[in-house]
C-alpha cells in the first residue's frame, strides 16, 4: 500500500511537471504530494492501531483520490477526462473523515445528509456538467479535449458548475456546524480525544469554503491561498496521527500511575491518580462489598453502577476472578479500552487495598443501622408490653378490684347479691390470666429455655394457623442467644406465612452442620415476599447478624417463600 | 384424701392449700422444690401430689422430672401438674409414662375450686386429668390432607375432647345431658371411624385418643 502510495505520487509528479495549463510552481507539486502521503500514511498507521476502525481505510481512500486530481494534468484526452470527472471524490473522503472521528462510524441523520449531499455533488453533478462542457471554453484554455462531451452548452455547463461550487461551500458550513455541534455537546473526555482533528478538520472545511466561494465570485485566491488550503488539509491526518500518539502517551500515563501509587502517602486520593491517568475528571471509584452484594464509595455509601444509555460506563475490576471495585467513566474511554485495562490492572492491588477499607467502612454504617434498629426494636416492644399490660390485664383486675369491693360491702347484708359480683370477679380474673399468659408467651417462650430449640419449636407447629410439619435434628442445647433467635425467625416466618402467603403447607427444618445452626421455613404459597417493613424479618435479619449469622429469603413469585437463616453457634 | 403441695411461690402454695382444705382435703405437707417434695411424697405417701412444672433452681420442668421420680419412687401416688402454659407436648411426656393417676392443668383451673377438686379425685382414682386447653390445642391442631376428624359429627367431636380430657362416659352424659348409653354409642362410633381399638378402660382409653390426636 505504501509502494502504491509512493508510485501514486510520482505519477502525479510526473503529472504535474507535464502541467500545460499553469505555469510550473517550485513549492506547489511537493507540497501537495505531502499532502496525499500524510493521508496515506497515517491511514496506515491508524489501520494498524485499529483494525477494527474505518478511519484508517478512509484516510487512504481519501490520499489516492487526492492523487488522482492529478491526472487533470494529463495531455491526452481519456486521463484528463477522467481525472476531472473524479477531482473532487477527495472531499467526500476528507468530510466522511472528519465528521466519523473517532469511532469511524456516522452518527445521525444529519452527518449521512450530508455525505450523500457531498457524493451527490461530486458524482452526478460534476458528471452531469461534464456532458455538456467543451474543455477549452469551460475547465481550461490548453487542456485537452473532454472525452465524454456530448453536446456542448457553455452556459449549462458554467451554471451546473457554479451551482456545484455554490452548494459546495454550503456543505462546507454545514459541516462547520454540525462540528461546532459536537464540540458543545461533548464531555472532557470527549473533547479531550477528538479536540485536533475537530480543530484541523474545520479550520480546513473553512478555507475550502472561503476558497471556493472565491472561485464563485470569479476571483481565485491565488498560490497563497492554495498553499493555506494545503496546509489545514495536510494538518487532518496528523492530528488524527496527534490523537493517535496521545494514547499512546496516555499508557504512558500508566507507567506514572504505577509510580504514584507506589509512592502513595495515604493523603494521595486514589481516586484523583486514576482521574488524571484516565484523562476523565469525572471518574468515580465503587468497590465491590461482597457481604452486602453491593457497590459502595470509599465512605462506605451505596453506589449503583450506571446502565446503559446514561453516557457512562463502568468498568469492573478484578482479582482472581473476583470483582474488587468499578471505575465508573465516561463512555468515551470506552474507545481506548486498552488504557481503561492498563489502568485497571495497574491499579488492582491498591484498589483491593481500598476496598477492604471500604467494605470495613460499609459494615461500619451496617452496623450502626442494625444497632440503632435493634434499640428502635426493644423500645417498641416495650411500648407494646407496656400497652398491653395497661389496656388488658390492668383493667381488669381494677374491675375485678370494684366487683370484690362491691361483693364484700353486699356481704353483711344481701349475701345473695354477693354471690353473682363474686362469679364475675371470676370471671374477669380468667381472662386476665389468659392475657397474662399470651403476653409472656409473647415476651420469651418459657418453652424454650425449659426444652430448647427443638421442643419450642414443635411447639410453635402445633399452635400454627397453618399445617406446620418439622424436621429436626437438633441433638444438643444450643446458646441460648441462637436458640431464641432462630425461634422467633421461625415464629415470624410462620407468622407471615399464614398472613400473607396463601400456602396450604409450611416445612421447618432445623439441623446443626459443623458448628452452625440452620434453620429454614418454606411455604408453599404464592411467593413475591420482600424484607418489607411490615413483615419484622429486618428487625429479625438484624437480630441474627448480630449473632454473626445470615438471614436470606428467596421467594420467587408463585413458588413460594423459603426463608432460611444461619447462626454460628460458637 | 391426702395431698402434698409443691410451688415455689409461698402466696400459691399457701393459698392453694387453704383453698385444698376448705374443699375437704387434708394438706400433708408443702415443698417449695422438686427435691424438698420427693422426699415429702416417700415420708408421707399421699394420695395425689400437686405440683408446679416451674420450680427452682432451673425454673425450666423440675416439676415433670419430680413427677417421674415419684412415679418411680411411690407409684401409688398420684400426681397433678401445674402449668403456666398450654404445653401439649408436657402433656404428651406425662402420660405417655403411663397415664395412670396423672394430670395436666392450667394453673388457674384452681379458681374453679369444684372442677380442681373432681379433678383430683380422678387422679387419685388412678385416672388421667388433661386440660381442656390443651385437647382444643390437639383437636384443633391445622393438618395438611385428609383429616380423619373431618369425618366425625360436631357431637363425636365434643365427645372425643371429653374423653380427651379424662372424663368417664359418666361424666361426659351428665355434662352433655345424655344418657351415658348415647355417650357409649358415640364412644364406640368414634373409634370405628378413627380405627382405634376400642378400650374397655375409660382411664386407659385417654392415653389412646391423646396419642392418635398428636401423631395424626
Amino acid at each position: 500500500m505504501a509502494l502504491a502510495a509512493l508510485a501514486a505520487g510520482v505519477g502525479a509528479a510526473l503529472l504535474a511537471a507535464g502541467r500545460v495549463d499553469e505555469p510550473y510552481q517550485t513549492a506547489d507539486a511537493p507540497l501537495a504530494l505531502l499532502v496525499g502521503w500524510t493521508f496515506v500514511a497515517s491511514g496506515l498507521v491508524a489501520w494498524r492501531q485499529r483494525p477494527g476502525n474505518r478511519l484508517g481505510p478512509v484516510m487512504i481512500f481519501t490520499g489516492f483520490a487526492w492523487f488522482a486530481t492529478f491526472l487533470t494534468d494529463a495531455h491526452a484526452g481519456w486521463p484528463f477526462t477522467l481525472g476531472t470527472a473524479i477531482q473532487s471524490v477527495y472531499l467526500v473522503g476528507f468530510v466522511y473523515l472528519v465528521l466519523s472521528f473517532p469511532t469511524g462510524r456516522l452518527r445521525g441523520r444529519a452527518d449521512m445528509a450530508l455525505i450523500a449531499g457531498a457524493i451527490a455533488l461530486v458524482t452526478v453533478v460534476e458528471w452531469t456538467s461534464l456532458l455538456f462542457s467543451e474543455s477549452h471554453a469551460v475547465l481550461c484554455d490548453r487542456c485537452p479535449p473532454n472525452v465524454l462531451l456530448v453536446e456542448r452548452n457553455d452556459g449549462l455547463a458554467s451554471g451546473l458548475l457554479q451551482l456545484q461550487r455554490i452548494t459546495g461551500v454550503a456543505l462546507a458550513l454545514l459541516t462547520v456546524v454540525l462540528l461546532v455541534r459536537r464540540w458543545r455537546a461533548a464531555t472532557a473526555a470527549e473533547r479531550r480525544s477528538v479536540a485536533p482533528v475537530l480543530w484541523a478538520g474545520s479550520a480546513t472545511v473553512v478555507v475550502l469554503a472561503v476558497s471556493i466561494a472565491n472561485d464563485v465570485v470569479g476571483e481565485p485566491l491565488g498560490q497563497l491561498g492554495k498553499w493555506a488550503l494545503y496546509c489545514v488539509f495536510a494538518s487532518v491526518p496528523i492530528a488524527v496521527l496527534v490523537v493517535l500518539l496521545q494514547r499512546r502517551l496516555a499508557r504512558g500515563a500508566v507507567a506514572g500511575l504505577v509510580v504514584e501509587l507506589g509512592e502513595r502517602a495515604d493523603g494521595t486520593d486514589l481516586r484523583d491518580a486514576l482521574a488524571r491517568a484516565l484523562g476523565d475528571p469525572s471518574l468515580d471509584v465503587a468497590y465491590w462489598f461482597p457481604s452486602g452484594d453491593r457497590y459502595v464509595d470509599r465512605d462506605g455509601q451505596r453506589i449503583e453502577l450506571p446502565g446503559p444509555g446514561t453516557g457512562r460506563t463502568a468498568t469492573v475490576v478484578e482479582r482472581d476472578g473476583q470483582p474488587i471495585a468499578a471505575l465508573v467513566h465516561d463512555s468515551a474511554l470506552a474507545e481506548n479500552a486498552e488504557l481503561v485495562r492498563s489502568v485497571c490492572a495497574a491499579a488492582a492491588l491498591t484498589l483491593e487495598n481500598e476496598r477492604l477499607q471500604a467494605a470495613l467502612r460499609a459494615r461500619l454504617a451496617e452496623l450502626q443501622a442494625s444497632r440503632a434498629r435493634l434499640v428502635e426494636a426493644t423500645e417498641t416492644e416495650r411500648r407494646r408490653i407496656e400497652r398491653d399490660l395497661h389496656d388488658g390485664t390492668q383493667q381488669r383486675l381494677v374491675s375485678l378490684a370494684m366487683s370484690l369491693g362491691l361483693a364484700e360491702s353486699k356481704l353483711a347484708d344481701d349475701p345473695g347479691a354477693a354471690a353473682p359480683l363474686v362469679r364475675e370477679a371470676r370471671e374477669t380474673l380468667a381472662l386476665a390470666l389468659a392475657e397474662l399468659r399470651e403476653l409472656s408467651q409473647g415476651i420469651y417462650p418459657s418453652l424454650l429455655t425449659e426444652r430448647g430449640l427443638g421442643a419450642a419449636l414443635d411447639d410453635l407447629c402445633r399452635r400454627a394457623a397453618l399445617p406446620a410439619t418439622l424436621d429436626a435434628s437438633l441433638p444438643v442445647r444450643l446458646p441460648q442467644q441462637v436458640e431464641a433467635a432462630a425461634y422467633f425467625v421461625t415464629s415470624e416466618a410462620l407468622a407471615n406465612a399464614a398472613k400473607h402467603s396463601h400456602a396450604t403447607e409450611v416445612r421447618i427444618r432445623a439441623r446443626l452442620e459443623r458448628g452452625v445452626l440452620l434453620v429454614e421455613i418454606a411455604d408453599d404459597g404464592i411467593g413475591g415476599a420482600g424484607t418489607g417493613s411490615g413483615t419484622g424479618l429486618r428487625g429479625l435479619a438484624d437480630r441474627v447478624e448480630a449473632l454473626g449469622g445470615r438471614l436470606t429469603l428467596s421467594s420467587p413469585p408463585g413458588r413460594g417463600t423459603t426463608i432460611r437463616a444461619e447462626i454460628p453457634c460458637a | 384424701m391426702r395431698v402434698v403441695v409443691a410451688d415455689d411461690a409461698v402466696i400459691l402454695r399457701e393459698g392453694l392449700a387453704r383453698l385444698l382444705t376448705e374443699a375437704g382435703l387434708e394438706i400433708a405437707g408443702l415443698a417449695g422444690d422438686a427435691d424438698e417434695l420427693v422426699l415429702l411424697v416417700e415420708r408421707e405417701r399421699p394420695d395425689v401430689a400437686i405440683v408446679d412444672i416451674r420450680m427452682p433452681p432451673t425454673h425450666t420442668d423440675e416439676g415433670l422430672r419430680a413427677a417421674k421420680e415419684i412415679r418411680a419412687r411411690a407409684p401409688a401416688t398420684g400426681i397433678l401438674v401445674l402449668s403456666q402454659h398450654v404445653r401439649a407436648s408436657y402433656a404428651l411426656e406425662l402420660l405417655s409414662e403411663g397415664s395412670e393417676g396423672v394430670g395436666y392443668l392450667l394453673k388457674e383451673r384452681v379458681s374453679d375450686l369444684r372442677e380442681l377438686a373432681s379433678s383430683i379425685e380422678r387422679v387419685a382414682q388412678g385416672g388421667s386429668v388433661l386440660d381442656p386447653l390443651v385437647v382444643e390445642q390437639l383437636v384443633g391442631r391445622s393438618r395438611a390432607g385428609d383429616d380423619p376428624l373431618e369425618h366425625l359429627t360436631a357431637r363425636e367431636r365434643e365427645v372425643l375432647s371429653l374423653m380427651a380430657e379424662g372424663r368417664s362416659n359418666k361424666a361426659i352424659a351428665t355434662r352433655l345431658f345424655v344418657t351415658e348409653h348415647t355417650v357409649e354409642k358415640h364412644v364406640k362410633s368414634i373409634f370405628a371411624t378413627l380405627r382405634l381399638p376400642l378400650s374397655p378402660d375409660d382411664h386407659r382409653r385417654v392415653l389412646a385418643v391423646v396419642t392418635y390426636l398428636d401423631a395424626r
